[in-house]
């Protein structure tokens, strides 16, 4: 039984990557109701410019990693003037086929530009394992740790005590009212986009120090990102957070049971949740 | 549905039919024959999934799934117990369709995003197994040795389908008759009550339409005929393999659906054939391909979401009075 805690570590440096993806799509899917299918393309861009700036151009990892996130945040505020806004009021149907159609066209650009091959972001540290209390881990994987904690303490303190927070909060609750009251619609959307799609970099950056960057990742990483959405609920950021958590941990620990379908665990928990929580697990209406 | 009426009116339908026909000696028994017959095996898929996607408003991402579990019943059947074609054709789409009936149960209870989400689920779920279950499926090896049938009566004829033009007339048979019954279906009390479904879901429901029983119904049928598909090409392609889980697979079969034209039956027919044959055209940038297809996908959900057969109506008649395609 001692190697439970090296499994609840794993699932939760994992975790953390599913926290900071899905709390940008919660975030765009409970602002502006659209269900951003190229979510995970952002990660995986944010990997690639990481990638890209460090091996090509030779910039460190601290600066590559600042410059991608960056570069993504830009791509998003890009995004979201032209396609996104157009998408706005559209159906489910016409906003899910547009982003997926975007999501191929992301995927496949990388591939053409950077090739199938997986790469790898080098690590900033230079020291390899770590034993800390019996777990075995490397600095990469505490930096996921500690970075997802700053970014949802960061979150957390904006959301709540900044005025452009509020107006997040507010508009997240009831647009038509929040508009109504003189809230900038326009300028929040682009900010929460580009926020989410940072934070989705940001976990691409984070963990192709620890696994392999390719083009692939992206819509493995959407598919993930929805699961952890559905799990836990859209109607909160924390929903998003613990959803990510869980669903690294249930992973983590479904890889001991039976490792060949660790990747069914997301969707048989998906498929209980939606069974006797539709709402998610921390949904509102729940 | 007065648009597409007029698209296949009687001196067009006879034309396309004779065209159809005469196929094999136009284009040779060569590899344009086999786009050919595979874009018949999609003509079935697309006018399947119009009939969730664009009569009922379902958006289904995990169609090909049951166009899968059809090639892998087909196959199976075929490699344990000999069954031939025309047994299997019918087996493949029950199989399809009890798979679909108890999914439905589940994710039929959800609209909205989360049932875009569940049937993506469903279809990745579907390939791991087909992937890990190694004793009956091969995993990533797959399925090889399917034979297309033979029909046999002794002493007055032989026909060995495993030739090429033989299988296209096979497979324009089938197809027509699965797109007849999918367009009689759409034309009848059923399909009135899968617009209704589509437009306003709560307003069907107060007027008596059973709601939750006609997305089963919708769910099932569009499943069985998939499933059918998928008996088809496992017999034409002798090969199956997890492959067909794939989310590009569902991607092309939408793309084909929402480039002719969605909740027009005779639409989807077009899409398939046209984007069968768009990406052999489009050989020469086989890298680019699928950027290029993404596009095109992106450019019609937002300026022309009713497809082909929608701009064809906007550019030759006067708006017609009856139903106009309306987003699910």
């Amino acid at each position: 039984m001692d190697f439970i805690p090296q499994y609840l570590f794993n699932g939760l440096v994992v975790g953390c990557s599913y926290a900071l993806i899905a709390v940008g799509l919660t975030a765009i899917f409970g602002l502006m109701q659209i269900a951003n299918f190229a979510h995970g393309q952002f990660y995986m861009l944010g990997a690639f410019f990481a990638y890209w700036l460090t091996r090509v151009i030779g910039l460190d990892f601290w600066a590559g990693l600042v410059v991608s996130v960056v570069a993504v945040m830009l791509a998003g505020v890009v995004l979201e003037r032209t396609l996104f806004r157009f998408l706005r009021g559209a159906s489910l149907s016409s906003s899910v086929l547009a982003t997926i159609a975007l999501s191929i066209f992301l995927e496949n650009l990388a591939l053409n530009v950077w090739g199938p091959r997986p790469q790898k972001i080098l690590s900033p540290f230079d020291s390899g394992g770590i034993e800390l209390f019996g777990i075995f881990t490397t600095p990469d994987r505490l930096l996921m740790l500690l970075l997802t904690v700053v970014v949802v303490a960061v979150l957390h303190v904006g959301l709540r005590y900044t005025h452009t927070g509020k107006a997040i909060r507010a508009t997240f609750q009831q647009r038509e009212a929040a508009a109504l009251v003189g809230i900038n619609i326009d300028y929040l959307y682009t900010l929460t986009f580009a926020i989410g799609a940072g934070l989705a970099a940001l976990a691409g950056v984070l963990l192709g120090t620890i696994f392999v960057v390719q083009p692939s990742m992206g819509g493995v990483a959407t598919l993930k990102a929805f699961i952890v959405v559905t799990v836990g609920g859209t109607s909160s950021f924390a929903g998003g957070i613990a959803g990510g958590l869980l669903l690294g941990l249930a992973e983590s620990f479904g890889a001991i049971i039976a490792p060949s379908y660790k990747d069914a665990v997301g969707f048989i928990l998906v498929i209980l949740v939606l069974l006797y929580k539709p709402d998610g697990l921390f949904g509102k209406w729940s | 549905m007065k648009g597409a009426a007029r698209v296949s009116s009687p001196v067009m339908f006879g034309a396309v039919g004779l065209l159809l026909l005469v196929l094999p000696w136009l284009i040779g028994s060569g590899y344009y024959l086999h786009i050919a017959i595979t874009s018949l095996v999609f003509v079935i898929l697309a006018t399947s999934l119009d009939l969730l996607v664009g009569y009922s408003g379902l958006l289904s991402l995990g169609h090909t799934a049951f166009f899968a579990v059809g090639a892998y019943a087909a196959a199976l059947l075929y490699l344990h117990f000999g069954m031939p074609l025309w047994i299997t054709l019918f087996v493949s789409g029950a199989v399809a369709s009890l798979i679909a009936w108890l999914l439905g149960l589940l994710v039929l209870s959800v609209r909205g995003h989360r049932f875009v989400i569940m049937t993506v689920v469903f279809a990745e779920i579907g390939r791991l197994i087909a992937y890990n279950w190694t004793d009956l499926t091969h995993g990533q090896v797959g399925l090889p040795g399917i034979r297309p049938p033979v029909l046999s009566i002794p002493g007055l004829m032989h026909l060995d389908f495993a030739s090429r033009p033989a299988f296209y007339y096979l497979a324009l048979c089938v197809a027509a008759a699965c797109v007849a019954i999918i367009w009689r279906i759409a034309h009848s009390p059923v399909g009135w009550r899968m617009v209704a479904l589509r437009e306003n879901e709560r307003l069907a429901e107060a007027s008596g339409v059973e709601t939750q029983r006609i997305a089963a119904t919708a769910f099932v049928v569009s499943a069985f005929f998939a499933g059918l598909a998928g008996s088809l090409y496992a017999h034409y392609n002798g090969f199956v393999s997890p492959d067909l889980f794939y989310f590009s697979y569902t991607t092309t079969m939408l793309i084909m659906v929402y480039l002719g034209g969605k909740g027009t039956i005779i639409g989807p027919v077009i899409g398939a054939v046209l984007f069968t044959i768009l990406p052999e055209a489009l050989r020469v940038t086989a890298d680019f391909r699928l950027m290029i297809f993404s596009l095109i996908l992106l450019l019609l959900v937002v300026f022309a979401p009713e497809g082909l057969v929608g701009l064809i109506n906007r550019f030759t008649k006067r708006p017609s009075a009856g139903e106009k395609p309306a987003d699910a």
